[in-house]
């Protein structure tokens, strides 16, 4: 799946990513509740998915992260059948929704759907908007489902007389929430719900509706370009990148082990430093640095996550601040990192780099004072590019 | 793509039991491929839309060189395009004059009541051209030439750039004008130097709706015995029926329309002037007026007895002077219902037919759906005259069996409108997103009930706005009515103009009255919602 991107990348080491991946991105067993088979689609001719693989077990919670334009709306589409996929089948609960010979439309597929921004109809009430999905319910019985799935996303029922207008952003997108739950969707789908939220709001809303999908048991895939919210919301990470999911796995291990460079850059800060990797052991300019199954010997781009490097007074490692940018809670602190060794060999790293750190302690890091540090954990090896 | 999409949409509503259905072989919708029901009927419209257009060219080229040379160069047709050019060059510059300063006094300044003046400027539109040159020439028997000509259309034409430029000036961020102040500009070098060059939008449009209304005005210039292209080719057909002559000016009067809606396409050029930034816009600082507040609103009370006064009094005289008598008349009761009965019936159509065209161009925006929206709005500046020359034609010697009937004349009416439709349609579907139908269908409503409980139920409104302004339209065309209607029919308008050529002015008093009862209402209407589309 991600093979002939890497390969145009790292010509030498076609396969790394796939033994490297740290889940199968297909398991066919049964409990699969969504299961996406190269799924393709183009706009115009340009092609938004260039093959996606995907599975989804019942009950989970599954984040697609990625930048914009990485097509990851796009896949969500055509799980909620408002698109056809071009080539690839996409299957509910075993039972194919589109395929070559399959087509079951998005009001037939028992999946909901929570745009970018609730998408309330505004001609309706907050409690006629709940009760939109409701088919064949007499008005008293609607009414109380209506109150029981208001106060399901912790709202009062009082507010099924308000007009969508009159509500916050927040509450807007809990109704549509509620609105999607009126049918009991075996899957739900979230297309980035909270991005239009603001920050406070945003964790309020996102804890809130994470813990009523939760205990409603649904299965709940979320669209996001936000790394925090992805690794923070979900059971399973797939980081989409150009139409392919780069990695599928699970927070932490997609956080510390990422693919691949852009993976690693694109979840959260990295520090990539040039390493000579012999066994399981990447030297550079932060010392040995143990990498656990390295898909190469040799020279190597080693990976660490700035938390990792801390500073400490008996540290082995020695660097220079270079400037600092501080916010409050933690620091930005720009260390230069002493070279290492020459080596005649020209692949060989040379050290030196200038890499950036955190530090809760602005005082500690002056321009111009030298630091020990101390790297904890492991690394992650990429092929040198 | 655009076949299989029809296929599956088609398949939507008819049901299918549960499970998954085989899809139609290579099946595949496309997010950016419109439903090609919908293209087809686009194109279909589009296609009835270029009928007067096509026929005045195929006549044209048709009657050949020496026809054409004998036909137009002539100096019965020099006097013609004097005429013409000489009311379009003076009238739209008054206009715009009046217009500009109206909205500037009423919007801008400390002006006591400019609440009840920014209605009373929009008012005159209420009363047809026609109707004013009827009391105008009440007033002044004597009234003809380019003089009474210019004195009535400006009247009856300078809300016509009045409106947008109000609706313009109230919705411009006045940070603008902050920042011309606080640059050094003085009160008037920031009008002139900010304000006037944001209008700029405004006041095109509007003087080219000023110009399109000169040159396709027939009775009130007919009343008068001012001859413009529009009256002669009147005239000719009267005289011969379907004769060259007549073809040849009004392929003369389309140029004309064709350069005008060139130039003005020209001074708009490719400016935008959405406001930049968000946040709340502040509500704008209007300038103390002074001792220029008595000018002020003497100019103000003299345009609108000129243009509003004259006509209700003049009305109101005559009705007087009739007497119960004026209101006997067994016709009266019969116009009006058949007036309501064209307009009704022309707003029905006219929607229903703008709807595609509208869907097309707010849900799948590209190259077809502008050239498609292009041709509506280029057929629909073409004079009444024009389109119903082009229909007597076309009717006569292609489909006999409808010639002079009603689905004719409602046909024109159609063509006429169509803009006043389109232009509200599609400001109501862009208040119903895509996002709300998809949230309608990802409930488990087909896509054809999402359609009609979201969609169409949204912008409802919107289609009832423009609804009302067709029949606005309608109450008020004579041109093509005249030529159109089958025999026997009778509107307020072609009524009131056919007691008034009598010379009964007291007869046609009550047509007048009721013309400006039914129009007094869309007129506010139209009023009201340049104000909320301004801007947009």
């Amino acid at each position: 799946m991600t093979e002939s991107r890497q390969t145009q990348q790292r010509p030498r080491h076609p396969h790394t990513a796939r033994a490297r991946r740290s889940s199968p991105p297909v398991a066919a067993t049964t409990d699969n509740h969504l299961l996406i088979e190269g799924a393709r689609k183009s706009f115009g001719g340009t092609e938004v998915l260039k093959g996606v693989d995907l599975a989804v077990a019942k009950g989970r919670t599954t984040a697609i992260v990625g930048p914009s334009g990485s097509g990851k709306t796009t896949l969500l589409r055509l799980i909620a059948g408002f698109e056809a996929p071009d080539a690839g089948t996409i299957s509910l609960d075993g039972q194919p929704v589109a395929g070559p010979s399959d087509w079951v439309p998005a009001h037939r597929r028992k999946v909901g759907y929570v745009a970018q921004d609730g998408a309330l109809f505004p001609h309706l009430t907050v409690g006629q908007n709940v009760a939109f999905g409701l088919a064949g319910r007499g008005g008293k019985a609607a009414a109380g489902r209506v109150a029981e799935l208001l106060e399901m996303v912790s709202m009062d029922p009082s507010y099924a007389k308000r007009r969508p207008h009159q509500l916050s952003g927040g509450q807007q997108q809990r109704v549509a929430l509620a609105r999607a739950l009126a049918r009991e969707p075996a899957l739900m789908l979230l297309d980035e719900p909270f991005s239009a939220l603001d920050a406070g709001l945003r964790v309020a809303t996102r804890r809130a509706v994470a813990a009523t999908l939760s205990e409603a048991g649904v299965t709940t895939i979320l669209v996001t370009h936000d790394q925090a919210e992805a690794l923070s919301f979900a059971d399973q990470v797939a980081v989409m990148r150009d139409g392919k999911l780069a990695q599928i796995g699970n927070p932490f291990v997609v956080y510390t082990r990422p693919a691949d460079r852009a993976t690693a850059e694109f979840l959260g800060d990295a520090v990539i430093l040039e390493a000579w990797m012999e066994g399981s052991l990447a030297t550079c300019s932060l010392g040995g640095i143990p990498v656990r199954r390295p898909p190469v010997q040799g020279r190597v781009l080693l990976m660490l996550r700035p938390e990792q490097i801390r500073i400490a007074e008996d540290g082995p490692i020695h660097g220079t601040v270079v400037d600092t940018d501080y916010f409050g809670p933690e620091t930005t602190v720009r260390l230069q990192l002493e070279p290492l060794a020459l080596s005649k060999d020209p692949h060989q790293p040379k050290g030196g780099e200038i890499i950036s750190i955190r530090h809760w302690n602005a005082m500690l890091a002056r321009p111009g004072v030298r630091l020990s540090l101390r790297v904890v954990g492991e690394g992650v090896a990429f092929p040198f590019a | 793509m655009a076949r299989t999409t029809a296929a599956r949409s088609a398949r939507g509503p008819a049901g299918i039991a549960s499970g998954p259905v085989p899809a139609p072989a290579g099946g595949r919708s496309n997010r950016s491929g419109p439903p090609p029901v919908v293209v087809l009927i686009c194109v279909l419209i589009a296609a009835f839309a270029l009928l007067p257009l096509g026929y005045v060219a195929v006549m044209t080229v048709g009657a050949g060189w020496e026809t054409i040379s004998t036909l137009v160069f002539r100096p019965r047709v020099a006097e013609l395009l004097m005429n013409t050019v000489a009311l379009v060059v003076i009238t739209v510059p008054l206009c715009v004059v009046l217009g500009v300063g109206g909205a500037w006094l009423v919007e801008r300044t400390s002006l006591r009541g400019h609440k009840a003046w920014s209605l009373l400027l929009a008012a005159p539109l209420a009363i047809p051209a026609f109707v004013n040159s009827y009391a105008w020439v009440s007033a002044i028997p004597s009234l003809s030439g380019i003089f009474g000509g210019v004195l009535i259309s400006t009247l009856s034409y300078f809300p016509l750039v009045y409106i947008p430029v109000a609706a313009t000036l109230s919705r411009m961020d006045p940070a603008l004008e902050q920042s011309g102040s606080s640059l050094g500009l003085g009160s008037w070098r920031v009008f002139a130097r900010v304000v006037l060059p944001q209008l700029r939008l405004a006041i095109a449009g509007g003087a080219l709706l000023v110009a399109l209304h000169l040159l396709a005005e027939y009775g009130a210039f007919a009343m008068i015995r001012f001859d413009t292209f529009t009256t002669a080719i009147y005239e000719q057909y009267q005289s011969t029926f379907n004769g060259a002559a007549a073809n040849m000016l009004a392929s003369v009067l389309v140029v004309f329309c064709l350069l005008l809606l060139l130039a003005e396409s020209r001074t708009r050029g490719n400016a935008r002037y959405a406001r930049i930034g968000s946040g709340a816009q502040a509500s704008p600082a209007r300038l103390t007026l002074g001792l220029h507040a008595i000018p002020a609103q003497l100019a103000l009370a003299a345009l609108t007895a000129l243009a509003f006064g004259v006509p209700l009094y003049h009305v109101g005289r005559w009705l007087i002077a009739g007497g119960a008598t004026i209101w006997a008349r067994p016709e009266l009761v019969s116009s009006l219902l058949q007036t309501l009965g064209y307009g009704l019936a022309g707003a029905l159509v006219t929607t229903a037919l703008a709807f595609p065209l509208a869907y097309l161009a707010v849900r799948h925006p590209g190259w077809l759906s502008k050239t498609l929206e292009a041709v509506n709005y280029i057929s629909s500046s073409m004079p009444g005259i024009v389109v119903a020359l082009a229909f007597v034609t076309i009717t006569v010697h292609g489909l006999p069996a409808i010639y002079q009937t009603s689905t004719v004349l409602v046909a024109a009416y159609v063509l006429l409108f169509m803009p006043r439709s389109l232009v509200n349609l599609r400001a109501g579907l862009a208040q119903a997103p895509r996002e709300l139908d998809e949230a309608a269908r990802a409930l488990g409503k087909a896509p054809f009930t999402a359609f009609l409980r979201v969609t169409l139920r949204l912008s409802a409104p919107a289609a009832a706005g423009g609804a009302a302004l067709v029949f606005l339209g309608i109450v008020n065309e004579l041109t093509a009515t005249l030529l159109l209607s089958p025999n026997g029919t009778a509107t307020l308008a072609t009524e009131f103009w056919k007691l008034s050529s009598e010379i009964d002015y007291a007869g046609a008093a009550p047509y007048a009255l009721l013309m400006i009862l039914l129009s007094a209402p869309m007129t506010y209407l139209l009023f009201s919602q340049s104000k909320k589309a301004a801007g947009q």
